[in-house]
């Protein structure tokens, strides 16, 4: 096995600009990522547009689409979980810590994204209608009190999806430290509540191969990909030898979305 | 100056890729005490059978000047120590008092930071490739509580320091393998942590994981290394995430 395709050869030529940027945007981002925490606690500072737009990088338009996109998902989940959360007889008692902790994470998350679209001197784009049903590929579902198996599938299928969505678009965000940092730190909280839906459904909190396990047919585009063996252009798969074979090398990494497929996801689900 | 360091590295530490400059050495070595010149003591000073305390062993160096290569030399320390711990783990199942489901956990997790760290291993190849040694202070592998209890702490750090870390990489096809990466550690942290605290909000404790500078994290997994982390070149200004704590 070669080492070179992980480690890229540096282009020279491109080093020149990356470091020239680098220090534009380390000054405006110490700033921003203030505004970050400050967000985080639930304040909303007004400079934030200014701040925003000296961490430009050299494609502003890529960081603003990924933040729209980021928010359109992140509707998703916090409209689902709140009208879970809401249902009268849903969710066990035993399980709402959980699912309320959630709901609140995808509130933020709303939060968070808003304003950051708002500090790159756009407008967030309204909360959308969902149709939970997907347009009547889960029949009949209306967060009704005995409906606590489906609403658990959905919110694994949302949560294996929003970590491949941001995994996806984090290239786009590499010219905006900041944003590309607090966007990772969305990416992994929800892995972790993929893992804890996963766990609670009885399932293993990471991917086997690309099942989609119990889930319906029709999210098996959440999956595909997730078998792949071949990591920074090698075949890895023979490192699963003693570690778990073919399944523990697909499951020690999880694969990115394009845009496209995750909007294929869930158009379904957009009323 | 290369030939200086390869100087240092060969004669002293074959496992290790690198040391740092004679300078940086000689400093190291005044820190701790003592100003060494004689061949025969710095060669004792590669015996890990004599210095097996954290912080006690040989220096290794990641060097930012490397680039990209210096972060997944960053991510593949992190791998080596959880890869050696979730062995050691595996290895004292019948007395660690996990029962079988989590023993399940445990195994699955192990097999995946070994594919973790044989990857990087594979990637960085002989030249930019290292072996560390762990320790683990205080670690009970016969008790359940220490051992989950420290396999949160790697996950949780994990998770924080390839979040922090992706900053400083230029090329997009390295930082989407660190994000296939830092999603899996992500779902380790919470499985262990849903181990430790079932059905609670600890799982997952804030809407924003953590995101810490190389630094940081070096510091915190000192307590766990004994060969001396150290760093050189220039690391740009970190950039803080949402909390605001790296």
């Amino acid at each position: 096995m070669e080492n070179a395709t992980i480690i890229q050869s540096l282009d020279p030529e491109l080093m020149g600009p990356i470091v020239s940027r680098r220090d534009a945007i380390a000054r405006g981002a110490s700033a921003s990522s203030k505004v970050i925490a400050a967000l985080a606690l639930g304040s909303v500072p007004i400079a934030l547009g200014a701040l925003a737009r000296d961490v430009y990088a050299q494609t502003p338009a890529d960081v603003l689409d990924v933040l729209r996109f980021a928010l359109t998902l992140e509707y998703l989940e916090a409209d689902f979980y709140t009208r879970g959360v809401a249902a009268t007889g849903l969710i066990p008692a035993e399980d709402r810590t959980v699912f309320t902790q959630i709901r609140d994470h995808e509130n933020a998350h709303v939060t968070a994204l808003q304003a950051l679209i708002t500090g790159k001197g756009a407008t967030p784009g309204a909360k959308p209608a969902f149709d939970f049903t997907a347009k009547g590929n889960v029949a009949g579902f209306n967060f009704g009190s005995t409906q606590y198996t489906t609403f658990t599938i959905l919110a694994q299928a949302f949560e294996d999806t929003g970590v491949r969505a941001y995994k996806g678009q984090a290239p786009r965000l590499m010219g905006d430290k900041a944003i590309l940092t607090a966007a990772l730190t969305i990416h992994s909280v929800e892995a972790r509540h993929a893992s804890e839906v996963r766990r609670l459904r009885g399932k293993k909190g990471w991917i086997t191969g690309n099942s989609r396990d119990d889930l319906p047919a029709f999210t098996q585009g959440i999956y595909n990909g997730e078998d792949n063996v071949t990591q920074g252009g090698v075949d890895i798969s023979s490192l699963g030898t003693g570690n778990g074979g073919t399944a523990g090398v697909t499951e020690a990494f999880d694969e990115p979305l394009t845009k496209d497929q995750v909007l294929a996801i869930v158009t379904p689900f957009l009323a | 100056m290369a030939t200086e360091r390869k100087q240092i590295v060969v004669s002293e530490s074959p496992q290790l890729w690198e040391k740092s400059t004679r300078r940086d050495f000689m400093r190291l070595m005044g820190i701790g005490g003592a100003i060494v010149f004689a061949p025969s003591i710095l060669a004792s000073c590669s015996d890990n059978d004599d210095l097996t305390g954290p912080n006690t062993g040989d220096t290794v160096t990641i060097d930012f000047a490397k680039g990209d290569v210096a972060v997944l030399q960053f991510a593949y320390a992190l791998e080596q120590l959880e890869a050696d711990f979730y062995t050691r783990v595996a290895a004292a199942f019948a007395s660690s008092g996990l029962s079988a489901a989590e023993q399940t956990v445990m195994a699955d997790i192990k097999n995946h930071e070994v594919i973790h760290r044989e990857f990087l291993k594979t990637a960085l190849g002989t030249t930019n490739g290292f072996a560390l040694t762990p320790v683990y202070p205080g670690v009970d592998f016969n008790n359940r509580t220490s051992v989950l209890n420290t396999a949160k702490t790697f996950e949780d750090l994990g998770v924080a320091a390839y979040n922090g870390a992706a900053q400083y990489l230029t090329t997009a096809a390295n930082l989407t393998v660190a994000g296939k990466i830092v999603s899996v550690e992500a779902r380790h942290a919470a499985a262990i942590r849903d181990l430790l605290a079932p059905k609670t909000a600890q799982f997952s404790p804030t809407a924003f994981d953590d995101a810490f500078s190389p630094q940081k994290v070096a510091g915190l997994a000192q307590g766990f290394i004994v060969d001396k982390l150290a760093f050189a070149g220039t690391i740009p200004t970190f950039v803080q995430g949402p909390n605001n704590n790296g």
